[in-house]
């Protein structure tokens, strides 16, 4: 006598209800809850230690933040372009401006690179100072965020210009959007609590 | 948005996290492993400290003691014992055991000379110069 | 049982609760001698009832989960294990080796055995866990390495699924992380930062994958749900489990002299740790909810649903209690440690074992379940244990909050035998509960001896008839 369940196969997929989008909203609630703990932590931190946040936020280079806003959000742009290209089923149009965030992003990345080492020369590190220490912390996190979005979008991008999405099938172009544009809205967030708010 | 989270992404999310999160921690770590040298003063570190640490390890002081507040909760915190009881203390104590007192927990007699001695109270010392942040919260560890 | 190698696992399964029982009757000792100092203080030093009573834990729990291995990875790959011959001869050097070193423990002065085992050549001995000597730290990893070259290829010649993947995976990881217990280094920090990558690489990171995998097998084999969905959700799982741990870590380095940075990075990422286990929960038992059939192995079910929970308890809440590095600050070494490490030891991964060999043993035994004698018998012995496991932790909870208000946090503290002398009627408390708990394991050793299968007819009969 046959003992235990034989393993299904696909075709009962179907018949199950599939807890798809609880799943996706677990990973985003933790992405999300990552930083809404880490901005909460800096800003809690921020009340109690209100004169050395101010002085040392005066010694970071806004420059940097501002040229990395624009180029985050003229890349977002440029995502929500190539969508709604997609869904027109403009393919190399939509190609196209995946490409210019990409270029962009990359960008970013540079500028960020640049200013980690600008950071460094000027002794702001992981360990000079509280405030240093969520900077870095922060921005350093972002950072490899923004490169995890370039990895995922180069994907993206590779497969639209191989012609594998089409009008009626391009999930992969939106949940790449939407991973890059949570990207872009952390950045503004951080941007304003970290470089600007005083 | 609408759209089926299949197996296949999940399982891209274990490895892409997982190797994310394990970049950010070799980074991290090489940054705490440069840093250790000054918040332990390793330069002083001398080669008694090390024959202390040697000792130490090898009669699993940490079998009923912490250090640093790891091991086991059988017996006192030796990260700050040199601070609390000093070396003459830890001297005479050591040898002078077991006390054999009624129902006290017992600490096994080890036959160290002094030399020996010399080298665990060196490694006792410089294990209470450490920068644990403040660690314990007073003398009593 | 679809494969005749499948057998080897029984020899696996036997040594593992021998092994168990061995753990628990140090455990007794030690927990008296927490009591009474000088019971038995000449001959078998607190010290060395403790690394018995660990390292017998770690041995068995490693027993269980090459076991189940070798029990699930030809059923999963359809096709016969690569060598059942190793997989014996493994059996025996593995238990020789466990035996030994045991005995060496207990007969010989540490400090000696370390010099005739050649410590000096490349120090290993003196951190926890770890007081192997060095030539059982090296039979340790022979051991894994026949282990995955079995398992690999057994893997390579038949079906691929994702649950032997991560199965097989998780095996790699969990030999690769034992390989820091070669590297002692003479720095102090840099030996308890490393430390931290075989303890919480282990038990909050690679061995939570082991978990998930032999909870997806028994749920798969007894539900009768859709293989996709339970390993969908066991990525899900498994990926908040090293998205929180990697960095939480961090939660270890606060106070050993380690930088700042960490008492933030640690905290924060560490809070997130209980989320995987809410998770476990919520899967078992909504899998459970959905299933097909009923399966004759209730008592393999209870242990299925009842790991999740006290592995919630245990890891997720007494974990998340002293995680914060505020609070770990007044209870870093103490009994809150250590109620928090056997809640979460038990809770986990010893219930793991206990359900893969609940579920595999009458398997093995050929049948599909035992009897409901049986049943009831490992039923109240799987109670029994969860509520002297309870209470153990309660007790040992009691004793770290006396630690924390008279020894820590007090204006004039008190020194640590004093504290703990304050504390003894917490520690009789968590002895008692030691009792009550064997009691359990001897229930639960029983139920191996009650003879007979499932009888389908007399069940239905009674089903019916009420």
């Amino acid at each position: 006598m046959s003992n235990n369940f034989p393993d299904s196969t696909t075709q009962q997929i179907a018949e199950q209800p599939l807890p798809g989008d609880l799943a996706i909203w677990i990973f985003i609630a933790a992405e999300l809850g990552i930083f809404a703990i880490l901005f909460a932590a800096y800003a809690i931190t921020r009340n109690t230690h209100l004169e050395l946040f101010n002085a040392a936020q005066a010694r970071l280079d806004k420059t940097y933040g501002y040229i990395n806003t624009i180029l985050l959000l003229t890349s977002s742009y440029c995502v929500a372009r190539a969508n709604r290209y997609i869904k027109e089923g403009k393919i190399t149009l939509c190609t196209r401006y995946l490409i210019y965030a990409i270029i962009l992003g990359a960008s970013f990345l540079i500028v960020k690179i640049a200013e980690f080492h600008n950071d460094s020369l000027n002794g702001i590190t992981i360990s000079s100072n509280l405030f240093d220490m969520f900077y870095i912390s922060l921005t350093f996190f972002h950072f490899m965020h923004v490169i995890m979005g370039m990895f995922i979008l180069t994907v993206v991008t590779y497969k639209s210009y191989r012609h594998k999405y089409s009008q009626t099938d391009h999930t992969g172009i939106e949940t790449g959007g939407a991973y890059w544009h949570m990207v872009d809205l952390v950045w503004i967030i951080l941007f304003s609590l970290v470089y600007v708010l005083h | 948005m609408q759209q089926i989270f299949t197996k296949a992404m999940a399982r891209n999310i274990f490895l892409g996290g997982a190797v994310f999160f394990l970049i950010i921690y070799l980074l991290l770590t090489y940054d705490t492993w440069q840093k250790i040298p000054e918040r332990d003063h390793a330069n002083l570190m001398t080669a008694s400290v090390i024959h202390g640490k040697y000792l130490v390890d090898t009669n699993d002081c940490i079998g009923c003691h912490t250090i640093n507040g790891e091991g086991s909760y059988y017996a006192p915190e030796l990260g700050n014992v040199y601070k609390r009881r000093g070396p003459a203390f830890i001297r005479v104590w050591i040898p002078a055991q077991p006390t054999g007192a009624p129902g006290r927990r017992q600490m096994p007699h080890f036959n160290f000379s002094q030399k020996q001695l010399t080298d665990i109270i060196a490694y006792l010392k410089w294990l209470s110069n450490i920068d644990t942040n403040n660690w314990p919260p007073n003398n009593q560890g | 049982m679809k494969y005749q190698s499948q057998k080897v696992a029984m020899p696996y399964f036997v040594a593992a609760l021998v092994l168990f029982l061995g753990q628990i009757v140090f455990g007794l000792i030690g927990g008296l001698q927490y009591v009474d100092g000088t019971f038995l203080s000449t001959v078998l030093p607190f010290n060395v009832v403790h690394m018995s009573h660990t390292n017998l834990l770690i041995i068995w729990l490693l027993m269980a989960f090459m076991g189940a291995a070798y029990y699930i990875v030809p059923e999963e790959a359809q096709t016969e294990l690569y060598s059942p011959k190793l997989a014996i001869i493994t059996f025996w050097v593995f238990l020789i080796a466990a035996v030994l070193t045991l005995l060496g423990y207990l007969f010989v002065p540490y400090s000696e055995l370390a010099r005739v085992t050649g410590n000096a050549l490349l120090p290993t001995m003196g951190r926890g866990y770890l007081e192997q000597p060095l030539p059982t730290k090296v039979g340790i990893v022979l051991v894994a390495l026949s282990l995955l070259f079995n398992l690999t290829m057994t893997l390579i010649k038949g079906r691929k699924t994702s649950l032997n993947y991560l199965l097989i995976g998780s095996l790699w990881g969990l030999a690769l992380l034992f390989l820091p217990a070669f590297y002692f280094p003479n720095d102090t920090v840099k030996a308890s930062y490393s430390w931290w990558w075989i303890v919480h690489g282990w038990v909050e990171g690679d061995w939570e994958l082991i978990l998930g995998a032999l909870l997806g097998f028994i749920l798969i084999k007894m539900t009768g749900v859709d293989r996709e969905i339970i390993e969908k959700w066991l990525y899900i799982i498994i990926a908040l489990t090293l998205i929180s741990g990697i960095i939480g870590i961090g939660h270890h380095y606060y106070y050993i002299g380690a930088p700042e940075y960490w008492i933030w990075l640690g905290s924060i990422f560490s809070a997130m740790e209980p989320l995987p286990f809410f998770l476990l929960i919520f899967f078992a038992f909504k899998i459970f909810s959905q299933r097909r059939r009923e399966h004759p192995n209730k008592a393999a079910a209870l242990w299925a649903k009842g790991t999740p929970v006290m592995a919630l308890l245990g890891a997720g809440i007494w974990g998340f209690m002293i995680t914060l590095a505020p609070v770990q600050y007044y209870t870093h070494g103490t009994n809150f440690t250590a109620a928090h490490g056997h809640l979460a030891f038990f809770g986990a991964y010893a219930m793991v074992s206990l359900a893969i060999i609940s579920y595999a043993m009458p398997q093995l035994r050929g049948r599909e379940a035992n009897s409901m004698k049986a049943q009831h018998w490992e039923m109240a012995g799987f109670w029994l244990m969860v509520v002297g496991m309870i209470s153990i932790t309660l007790a040992l909870t009691g004793a770290g909050i006396v630690t924390v208000f008279l020894q820590r946090a007090a204006e004039n503290p008190l020194s640590f035998m004093q504290t703990d002398h304050k504390a003894r009627v917490f520690f009789w408390l968590r002895e008692y509960s030691g009792i009550v708990f064997s009691m359990g394991l001897l229930a639960y050793l029983t139920s191996f001896f009650i003879p007979g299968e499932y009888e389908y007819s007399e069940e239905t009969k009674k089903a019916l008839n009420n």
